[in-house]
């Protein structure tokens, strides 16, 4: 019944995002783990693109109605294996550690952002409920 | 994955870089040992690392994918990216190898115990300088695992300050 009023269709999107950003961070460490490794190849997930591809697909107007109708069942974030980062080393392993770093901090950074965002959320709605 | 599979990939790659330490430690406080026990000089030896595979989720094709890889540097590109379900569980340590390719230092030391007929005493391949570069390697690869757990620390805290 409040699933489907609306009220927690940012909630949802949020969620779906912050899932991706843990699964990242997953990644990263993955790869840190792994500088050392021969032929170790980079990973990285797919998710930023999918959920903006799945925006502009839409056909709604507003904002509001499209984050409504995104289907986020059908996001499917995937794990890709980064070939394209090519590989400066002799051990054919592609990690950069400062690039894993960088992309580390920023994945940080965007997770406590939409976890405000998740929090702010809440809170609003608590105040309406009052 | 659980919220904790994240804090092990970053432990698995510290207890990695620091048995590589380890290793190197033994390399340079052997680096003059002339004679080990079956009488031949230490020599030296080698960590190599290898990605811990996650085994729950393999697939055949990403298996050979990987045996190609590993075999010859460069993908053979079966495996479908979407195959690739789980973000990886670390990496260990694959073996400790003896490294057979570097020739031992020889010294004319004829008052020498170790030294051989000719006057000569085989020192172990232990270069000092590699075994220093490596340990700083090690050390930095040990301090990126500490600062991604650091991160993962501060995420899952910041996961648990949500509020209803």
């Amino acid at each position: 019944m409040l699933n489907s009023s609306g009220v927690f269709d940012y909630v949802n999107v949020l969620g779906t995002s912050l899932d991706a950003a843990a699964t990242r961070n997953d990644i990263i460490n993955n790869n840190i783990a792994n500088v050392n490794t021969p032929n170790y190849k980079r990973k990285d997930i797919r998710f930023e693109t999918e959920l903006k591809h799945a925006f502009a697909r839409s056909s709604e107007d507003t904002v509001d109605a499209r984050v409504k109708n995104l289907d986020l069942e059908a996001l499917t974030p995937e794990i890709y294996t980064d070939y394209a980062e090519l590989s400066f080393r002799y051990d054919g392993n592609n990690v950069d550690i400062n690039n894993e770093e960088a992309i580390q901090a920023k994945n940080t950074i965007k997770y406590n952002g939409m976890m405000d965002l998740l929090n702010r959320n809440f809170t609003q709605l608590k105040s309406v409920m009052k | 994955m659980g919220i904790f599979d994240s804090f092990d990939i970053s432990a698995s790659g510290m207890s990695a870089e620091r048995y590589r330490m380890d290793i190197i430690s033994q390399n340079m406080a052997n680096a003059h040992s002339t004679r080990t026990e079956d009488g031949t000089p230490y020599v030296r030896k080698v960590v190599t690392f290898q990605e811990k595979t996650d085994v729950k989720n393999r697939k055949f094709s990403h298996m050979l994918d990987t045996a190609f890889s590993n075999l010859t540097g460069r993908p053979l590109g079966c495996t479908n990216s979407a195959e690739l379900s789980s973000p990886g569980t670390g990496v260990k340590v694959r073996g400790v190898y003896e490294d057979t390719w570097t020739e031992e230092v020889m010294t004319y030391d004829p008052e020498h115990p170790d030294a051989d007929e000719n006057g000569y005493v085989h020192y172990p391949n232990v270069n000092v300088i590699t075994e220093m570069t490596n340990m700083i390697d090690a050390s930095r690869g040990y301090d990126a695992n500490q600062a991604a757990f650091e991160a993962t620390k501060a995420m899952a805290s910041k996961g648990l300050e949500m509020n209803f």
